[in-house]
């Protein structure tokens, strides 16, 4: 059985039924659904800085123009949730396309102006002389589409495109050479890989990832500020999540999100007190002493992690 | 024989559960949030604390009197930590209906940590005590499901400044009025406001400068220079507790002399002002009077200078600071309490319309509880005021408008 679809019936298939199923055996929907989008932007991550070894810690301004792309289609153009979710996902890879140049740097310089960048998008959102495009700072109430399990549905749809794509990623002769990128692009590009053209491809890749989960996320939520939708704790989280289960992985991400996160509601709804306490020494736990992430505990045995 | 008795039980069961279902609840569960940390804390913690004191208050009487069982039922305040983290907080609003079953939800303060309760009540057909969320998006004629408690509609709330500008402005000498406003939800709505009632007024003054800047904003040295430049008599800021810091530490830093300057919290932070601007920076400023100066005649629940010692009581350190927010938790509180006092039932649109009878009727120390037709807050305006010495090196409110509740004349120019 080749890997692809190996990796496909045995990771992606069961992670996407136990989400299926889980709503109608456990009532709190909406965290089922962060978890789902936590899982798809962790992956999308995944994706730039896994597979490449850019740090996306802007990665939320996808997310929210994600979030507004769909806003502006349904307020504006009274276009229906899952066209409008798509159009989100185009806004996300618009996005990408006008802060491609930023590609041009690396390591910190790239993770800082990449954070630049997503603020600048989240002011040019909020900015009060959009009132009539983005209603600016005043937060859009989106009742016409509210639909909470459709929204859920198409969160599952994202999360199967992503997985399929990371899938692909793993498996593939594209994947293979975007890594070889990642280690040593001069190398890389002796051996005949275009290196700027894998780079873009994964960096917009990434954003219609995010722009995909902004668009299922502000169908769910539908009344929001940009505060909500730009918040930095979405990068922050699932660059966390990805780093804590190990990047360039399928099963890492998915590891990551469903530990962490897990353990994040877990704390929030039996001792908020030490939620900071346990969290950093987890984080800390993890730098220290697994810094490629989980999986690196059975790399480390010399077993094979998908 | 054995499965004929068990049989026997579950008949019995079934017969006695609609028995059950009338009998009163050992306890009324309140579910709300609270953030502890983030940038939210700093509103989040007196209101939350408010409603602790208002709580352990009840209960230490025996709970509250729960007109539908016609007796008093003491009160489970089921409260999480979102950490003013808005993802953290939908979900924790979701465990507050869908696994705790609360009886009645409280959304967290402020509109960011409010907006995700507002679809999440709505969904689940729960009424929302909204304690401070005054986003205007949130109150539609589609959506029954929400009230605001404690604070005016941001689309209401800076009346009376726009009023005293285009009432007793041209009186003074006021014509030309300087906006420069921070583009949140809170504030941008606040500014637009102003710019609504301003050109409604028709009266002898223009707007000479209006410009939004970002939240983030902390250094207004050029903004500043390009305002004098325009050469208003009148300033607007409209900002958070750090814009105004930096505003006005900024005025003081390069000398500016505007002759009328309004900021929001100098009145509804002060301690906190007074700590970073200093007594000086904050002489003649203009702001909103919180109800903590005011001494509300009440109808229900206790007068300021009580809540005021309880609250003195209950944080004798003064961790949790006694101002504006705190009262809005205690209003909130009071209203879940005459809400639970009236409704016939617990059903949450029954709670609906127990909140919406209070409409016009409810005296707080809050001021008057009136809501609009969509549950957004009317009542309970702050009026104008302005910081003047006290002659013991501190600073003291005068109320200058609307008249009926003027303390004092307004000083004008600033000197």
């Amino acid at each position: 059985m080749p890997s692809a679809l190996r990796h496909l019936l045995f990771i992606v298939a069961p992670l996407l039924a136990v989400f299926a199923i889980l709503p109608s055996v456990y009532e709190n929907h909406l965290m089922l659904f962060n978890f789902v989008v936590f899982l798809i932007l962790a992956q999308g991550v995944n994706v730039i800085y896994g597979f490449t070894g850019y740090l996306p810690f802007g990665y939320v301004g996808f997310f929210g123009g994600g979030a507004y792309g769909f806003a502006v289609m349904v307020m504006h153009l009274h276009a229906s949730a899952p066209v409008a979710v798509v159009v989100a996902g185009l806004a996300g890879v618009a996005l990408g396309l006008l802060l491609s140049p930023l590609l041009r740097l690396s390591g910190a310089y790239f993770a800082i102006a990449n954070l630049a960048a997503a603020l600048a998008v989240l002011h040019f959102v909020a900015n009060p002389a959009l009132e009539t495009i983005t209603r600016g700072p005043y937060g859009v109430s989106l009742t016409a589409t509210f639909n909470p399990n459709a929204a859920y549905a198409a969160a599952l749809v994202v999360l199967a495109l992503t997985m399929g794509a990371v899938v692909f990623l793993k498996n593939s002769r594209f994947g293979l050479a975007l890594q070889s990128v990642r280690e040593d692009p001069v190398s890389a590009a002796m051996a005949g890989v275009s290196v700027v053209r894998m780079r873009v491809i994964a960096w917009l890749a990434s954003a219609l990832i995010a722009g995909l989960a902004g668009g299922v996320y502000a169908w769910y939520v539908s009344v929001f500020f940009p505060d909500n939708v730009f918040s930095g704790t979405f990068s922050i989280f699932a660059i966390v999540f990805a780093l804590f289960g190990g990047v360039a992985t399928i099963v890492g991400p998915i590891v990551g999100v469903l530990l962490l996160y897990g353990v994040y509601n877990l704390i929030g709804f039996t001792t908020p007190q030490y939620f900071q306490l346990i969290y950093g020494l987890l984080i800390m736990g993890l730098v220290l002493f697994l810094p490629a992430g989980l999986v690196s505990l059975a790399t480390r045995r010399g077993w094979h992690v998908p | 024989m054995i499965r004929k008795i068990a049989m026997a039980l579950v008949a019995g069961l079934m017969l006695a559960t609609p028995a059950l279902a009338a009998d009163p609840p050992a306890e009324i569960k309140i579910g709300t949030l609270y953030a502890s940390s983030g940038r939210f804390a700093s509103i989040s913690m007196p209101v939350h604390s408010a409603l602790k004191i208002w709580v352990d208050q009840k209960n230490a009487e025996g709970g509250v009197y729960v007109k539908a069982f016609d007796k008093k039922i003491p009160i489970k305040l089921v409260a999480y930590d979102d950490q003013s983290n808005t993802a953290t907080a939908s979900t924790l609003y979701n465990q507050l209906i869908t696994q705790d079953k609360v009886d009645l939800l409280v959304a967290d303060s402020g509109s960011v940590l409010t907006a995700p309760a507002v679809a999440i009540a709505r969904d689940h057909k729960m009424f929302l005590f909204d304690q401070t969320g005054t986003g205007a998006s949130f109150f539609s004629k589609d959506n029954p499901y929400i009230a605001l408690m404690a604070d005016p509609v941001s689309t209401i709330w800076p009346k009376p400044v726009a009023d005293f500008l285009t009432q007793d402005g041209p009186k003074l000498g006021i014509k030309k009025i300087a906006l420069l406003y921070s583009t949140n939800e809170f504030t941008g709505t606040q500014a637009n406001a102003v710019r609504k009632f301003i050109k409604e007024a028709n009266a002898p003054v223009e707007i000479v400068y209006d410009q939004g800047v970002p939240t983030e904003t902390s250094n207004y040295t050029v903004i500043i220079n390009n305002i004098r430049a325009k050469q208003p008599d009148a300033v607007i800021h409209l900002g958070y507790a750090p814009n105004d810091i930096a505003f006005l530490r900024n005025v003081n830093e390069v000398g500016a002399k505007f002759k009328w300057l309004f900021c929001i919290y100098p009145g509804l932070e002060t301690e906190l002002l007074e700590k970073n601007v200093g007594v000086k920076g904050m002489q003649h400023v203009f702001t909103y009077v919180p109800p903590s100066e005011l001494n509300y005649p009440v109808n229900f629940g206790m007068k300021m200078p009580e809540f005021r010692a309880l609250w003195n009581k209950t944080f004798p350190d003064g961790k949790v600071e006694f101002g504006f927010n705190a009262v809005a938790g205690y209003t909130t509180a009071l209203v879940i309490e005459k809400t639970l006092s009236v409704a016939t039932s617990l059903d949450q649109m029954e709670l609906r319309r127990a909140v919406f009878s209070l409409s016009g009727q409810l005296k707080t120390l809050d001021g008057t509880f009136a809501l609009d037709e969509t549950g957004g807050q009317i009542g309970e305006l702050t009026p104008l005021g302005q910081l003047e010495p006290d002659g013991k090196g501190g600073l003291k409110f005068v109320a200058v408008y609307p008249h009926d509740v003027a303390t004092g004349k307004p000083v004008y120019p600033r000197p």
